[in-house]
């Protein structure tokens, strides 16, 4: 009862978000473990975005004590934590607000954990970086990369915001298409369709019967009609399919004295011609995919897709639609149970029990079988490579000098600044103007390496200079809502997560997506 | 404390210290904008709220925990935030922003008035007192992954009306009553019934069959079919469905078989209706027992919400709410009312039963509840991280608007995913005011299309001045040369008026009515153009808008903007889903501006 109760209670509490992702979405959620490096704005600011939902877990590791500037733009850390262990500091107050979370913290560096532990991180669902510096960004991007734990990165900077996904390959089979087109068959008819829509007989029907028939039959019916007319030849272009409307709207009822009569569903049936009319084959997306993987589908994918099962709202009695939709739930059950054979087969020849693949599982990826979607990042030493920079990418993107990318390469230099320095430029204000000097020295350099022919403006270093590594709180807040859906997405393996690195740009509120 | 100036100007972040805003709205982007405010440097705010806290909620108002449920929001808000900081200054009102205490005067207390409001009649309200208060406010919302945030200040940039909204939807009552084809009227039916028995009663909300359904014309020779109907009805004809409830002690099987079976056999008479629709079929309670099946009720995996409920699932959970409530009435006392809300269990279950119900006699596809409650509360998910997004944009806007830079403001829109611009944000330079805005513009003026044999004083107090019009109190004279008071907004003074209609005051076509609304210091011309040819159950037309329809796209983005926006989310309520297939669907400028996001 208490499991029940508890479970009712969630519902409650998570209802206005189980309408975009689901029970099985908050399940993954609730199943994660975050590990968070920096309880900084930024990361508390992250964090409190996927607490919030109710993950799992989740572990802050930060060596840091707090200081005064981040009680001052830390909502997470007070004046009475000054002192403390920052990762201990801001674990008690976001686990105030949810208490289905359970938080952890380890107070040590990230970079002491990499020399002693490496696997420790190993067991996350996701890491998200924050204000890492370079070096430790490239360590621990080699150690997730190879652990398969998808690494996100964050930095603010001033009133730059800066995103970095590091994932060897996330796969989604729930991406939420905009606009997903309705799989229906109608120009490959199943066998079961087919023996549906010959029980109908759209002349011997009493009016109310005739006018309460799904579109889906009507055009089907009249398709077969033109096949056989037409040499078996779908109607094409605009005049074949405008003929084609014709006769359905032939088959329209009509009064004694010959006008015809209202019949919404034979509206709807000449409305969908087009859209009843496209071609069942699997996308370009798709097909790369299985392609590329041993994939299970790929039994289906050389003829067709296994059937969606769904069919969308329509003008039709409910005993009608009902028999339909049945047809295509059976047929999508029957395509699944295939697929679900050949899981079989396939997890006995690796030597892994029947089970280890759901039932459940199988049949929402064969529901989705045309939405699937498979991100693959760069990693954090291909870009930085001399060898293997996507100069492409930087150099046609600069071309505008004011470009989202001048901000990436200025993070760049700024890396390197704290490379050599030990600090970020501008930090005290007495060294401003030398900083200056010696963040220029920093970008070319930075040019020179990579062999970039750029041109980055002055004012750009003038800018970078005064933001002192300043974090203010509203650019925070603003990357932290962005990172913890980009985490979400991940964790829930549902929509498309950006591919791979997201600059954000607080003054013209302008915010851009690069590949690099 | 250490106040991090970092990169703002010093000179701003000073300014910060000493100035005054407004917050109205402490829900998802409330609560985030007040942590953003105070983390940001400013000191002195106010925030505005009437609500109090749900525990749906608490997935994205990280401001409260479970132990504030049913406390005020802006109380809350206010503590949370001062454990935080306790330096800053804040001050909570648990009320209404359209309560005639907070008047001009109190807005010009402001800076910078921010908007986190859920519902366009408030939207309305402050921005017309932020405009005769000359007081900058920044607008803002979401919905689901998508949200905005725009500057609006009087005479440099559009208001928030100066663009119309299309129209809220609203349905005629016949198809309410006699004719439902989608089930958005079947909801609508039952949330008028919830009230109609247990809520407070409105005329405008009837249930019964509606005889005088113009379509519903009958033929003589039928009149003994109906005669007979009507004398089974006939008690319910003359008291009030709510007190005939009472006189059957909200009998849960009586009231089934009045509202399921009576009501339909009765609607069948009409048969009329029925000669090209679909006939409705009755339902008896003894029936459906003596043949429900146990295995009806097995219960599938999933959430208990997501499932389709059978017939007879939906007659025990129809008794099972009719008892709640009924008992809830009871322990309420005399004369008690309940008002329906979609996060109460068992007026959430009423609604979901009675409206299934419903469904099923008319031939629909029946719903499960989770769906219902999306329809039936104009559910819109919100999530944290949205929220989070936006009120991060609006301190921004914010700042720049302090430092006195309007001219770099933006109309900034969030999308779902970057678009194939690869951009997250599209910010738009802000648009003049619109000249024939008849809220901004320096003489408003409408021109309405109504029957003045058939519109009522109160219609036009209720219906057109304060619904369509957005005025809180009006006062209206006519310009007939003997300034004819018609409406005040003193309490009794022309009640004597509400019931009687235009052309009894003399009012016909071209006559000139002025309205004023002192609170909002806001006055509109209303020009009235009489017809007798408004189709059936719409009181009137404003001229010069299409309802319904969105206006054509200007604008000047900054990018060209021919994102793919995912404004139908999954979960948005849809209220016209037969048959239309998900088109693809690209949005201009000016679309999407109407795209208004409610989460508070």
């Amino acid at each position: 009862a208490t499991m029940a109760a508890t479970k009712a209670s969630k519902e409650q509490k998570y209802d206005r978000q189980l309408r975009l992702w689901g029970d099985h979405g908050q399940e993954t959620l609730e199943n994660a473990h975050v590990c968070l490096i920096n309880a900084t704005a930024t990361g508390t600011e992250i964090l409190k975005n996927l607490v919030l939902p109710g993950i799992g877990a989740f572990t802050i590791v930060d060596g840091h004590t707090v200081s005064g500037e981040d009680a001052g733009n830390n909502f997470f850390l007070s004046n009475n934590s000054i002192g403390r262990n920052r990762a201990q500091a801001a674990t008690e107050l976001l686990q105030e607000l949810n208490g289905d979370v359970s938080g952890n913290f380890v107070e040590e560096s990230p970079d002491k954990l990499l020399d002693n532990d490496p696997e420790f991180f190993h067991r996350f669902t996701i890491v998200i970086g924050v204000q890492l510096p370079e070096s430790t960004c490239l360590r621990l991007g080699s150690v997730l990369w190879n652990a398969s734990v998808p690494f996100l990165i964050c930095k603010t900077y001033g009133l730059i915001g800066y995103m970095r996904l590091v994932v060897q390959e996330h796969t989604v089979i729930e991406s939420h298409p905009d606009n997903a087109l309705e799989d229906l068959r109608l120009d490959q008819p199943f066998e079961e369709f087919k023996n549906h829509t010959n029980s109908y007989d759209l002349d011997s029907m009493d009016k109310k019967d005739h006018s309460h028939t799904p579109w889906i039959i009507i055009v089907a019916k009249y398709l077969e009609k033109w096949l056989s007319e037409h040499n078996d030849q779908l109607p094409k272009n605009y005049k074949e399919k405008e003929a084609f409307r014709q006769t359905i709207r032939e088959g329209i009822i009509k009064t004694d004295g010959g006008v015809p009569e209202d019949e919404e569903n034979f509206e709807e049936a000449i409305k969908n011609v087009n859209t009843a009319l496209n071609l069942t084959k699997v996308c370009g997306v798709i097909q790369l995919i299985f392609y590329h993987s041993s994939c299970v589908c790929r039994v289906f994918s050389l003829i067709h897709l296994p059937v969606r099962g769904t069919i969308p709202d329509m003008i039709a009695d409910s005993q009608k639609f009902i028999n339909l939709q049945n047809v295509y739930r059976e047929k999508a059950m029957q395509d699944a149970a295939a697929v679900s054979k050949h899981v079989e087969c396939l997890l006995r020849s690796v030597g892994k029990p029947p089970e280890s693949i759901s039932e459940k599982d199988i049949k929402l990826f064969c529901k989705n079988a045309s939405f699937l979607r498979v991100v693959r990042c760069r990693s954090l030493a291909e870009e930085y490579s001399v060898d293997s920079v996507n100069k492409d990418e930087i150099a046609s993107y600069m071309d505008n000098p004011d470009s989202e990318m001048v901000f990436y390469l200025m993070l760049r230099a700024v890396d390197r600044f704290y490379q050599q320095h030990s600090r970020y430029p501008g930090v005290y204000n007495y060294q401003v103007e030398e900083d200056i000097n010696k963040l220029k020295v920093c970008v070319n350099s930075l040019l020179q390496e990579y062999s970039l022919s750029v041109n980055i403006k002055d004012d750009y270093i003038h800018e970078f200079c005064r933001y002192g590594a300043a974090e203010p709180h509203t650019v925070s807040a603003f990357l932290g809502g962005s990172a913890a859906q980009e985490a979400i997405k991940i964790i829930s393996h549902q929509f498309v997560p950006f591919n791979n690195t997201f600059i954000y740009n607080a003054m013209s509120q302008t915010s851009a997506t690069f590949q690099l | 404390m250490v106040q991090l100036v970092g990169s703002l100007r010093k000179e701003l972040a000073d300014s910060l210290y000493t100035c005054k805003v407004l917050v109205v709205g402490a829900g998802g982007i409330g609560c985030e904008l007040l942590k953003n405010l105070v983390l940001t440097g400013f000191k002195n705010i106010e925030v505005i709220d009437l609500d109090t806290i749900d525990v749906s909620n608490l997935n994205r108002q990280f401001l409260f925990q479970k132990k504030h449920v049913g406390k005020s929001k802006a109380q809350v808000a206010k503590e949370s935030v001062l454990q935080f900081c306790p330096s800053a200054n804040i001050t909570a009102y648990h009320d209404s922003i359209m309560n005639p205490d907070y008047n001009v005067e109190f807005f010009r207390k402001f800076m910078l008035v921010m908007n986190a409001l859920d519902n366009r009649a408030a939207r309305n309200h402050v921005n017309r007192m932020c405009l005769a208060a000359d007081v900058p406010l920044i607008e803002s919302g979401t919905a689901g992954y998508l949200g905005q945030v725009t500057v609006i200040k009087k005479g440099l940039t559009e208001c928030y009306e100066c663009q119309p909204k299309p129209a809220q939807k609203t349905f005629p009552g016949c198809t309410i009553r006699n004719t439902p084809s989608e089930p958005i009227h079947c909801i609508v039916w039952a949330k008028y019934l919830f009230n109609q028995l247990f809520g407070e009663e409105d005329a405008d909300q009837e249930v019964s069959p509606d005889t005088a359904d113009p379509e519903a014309a009958w033929n003589p020779e039928e009149a003994t079919a109906r005669a007979s109907a009507s004398e089974k009805d006939g008690d319910v004809k003359r008291v009030s469905t709510k007190e005939w409830a009472r006189s059957t002690g909200y009998d849960p099987i009586k009231l089934f078989n009045k509202l399921f079976k009576d009501d339909i056999m009765y609607l069948l008479t009409m048969d009329k209706l029925w000669k090209k629709r679909k006939a409705p079929t009755p339902l008896d309670w003894t029936q459906l027992e003596n043949k429900a099946s146990p295995q009806e009720e097995s219960p599938a995996s999933g959430l208990k919400d997501q499932q389709v409920l059978g017939v007879w699932g939906c007659c025990q959970l129809f008794k099972h709410s009719v008892e709640t409530l009924r008992s809830e009435l009871r322990e309420k006392g005399d004369n008690a009312e309940l008002v329906w809300d979609k996060d109460d269990p068992a007026a959430m279950d009423f609604v979901t039963s009675a409206a299934n119900l419903r469904m099923h006699i008319f031939s629909m596809n029946m719903k499960s509840r989770f769906d219902v409650k999306s329809m039936a509360g104009n559910i819109i998910p919100a999530i944290a991280t949205t929220n989070a997004v936006i009120a991060g944009l609006i301190v921004l806007e914010g700042l720049k608007i302090l430092s006195g830079e309007l001219e770099s403001c933006r109309t900034i829109f969030l999308n779902k995913c970057p678009n194939v611009r690869k951009k997250l944000l599209v910010p738009c330079v802000l648009d003049p005011p619109s000249k024939n805005c008849y809220v901004c513009a320096s003489k408003p003026e409408v021109t309405v299309k109504l029957n003045v044999q058939k519109t009522t004083v109160l219609s036009l107090q209720d219906r057109i001045l304060k619904e369509r019009f957005g005025m809180v109190a009006p006062d209206v004279q006519i310009e007939d040369g003997k300034g004819t008071i018609l409406i005040s907004s003193e309490e009794g003074e022309t009640e004597a008026n509400n019931s009687k209609y235009l052309s009894d005051f003399g009012i016909r076509n071209g006559s000139r009515l002025q309205s004023d609304d002192f609170l909002q210091d806001y006055t509109l011309l209303i020009n009235v153009l009489h017809t007798e040819e408004l189709e059936r159950d719409v009181e009137f037309e404003v001229v010069g808008e299409a309802p319904d329809k969105a206006p054509p796209p200007q604008s000047n983005p900054e990018e060209v903007n021919s994102i793919t926006n995912g404004n139908k989310d999954s979960a948005q309520p849809s209220t016209s889903s037969k048959g239309q297939p998900q088109t693809r669907k690209r949005l201009s400028q000016k679309e999407k501006k109407n795209l208004h996001g409610h989460d508070l």
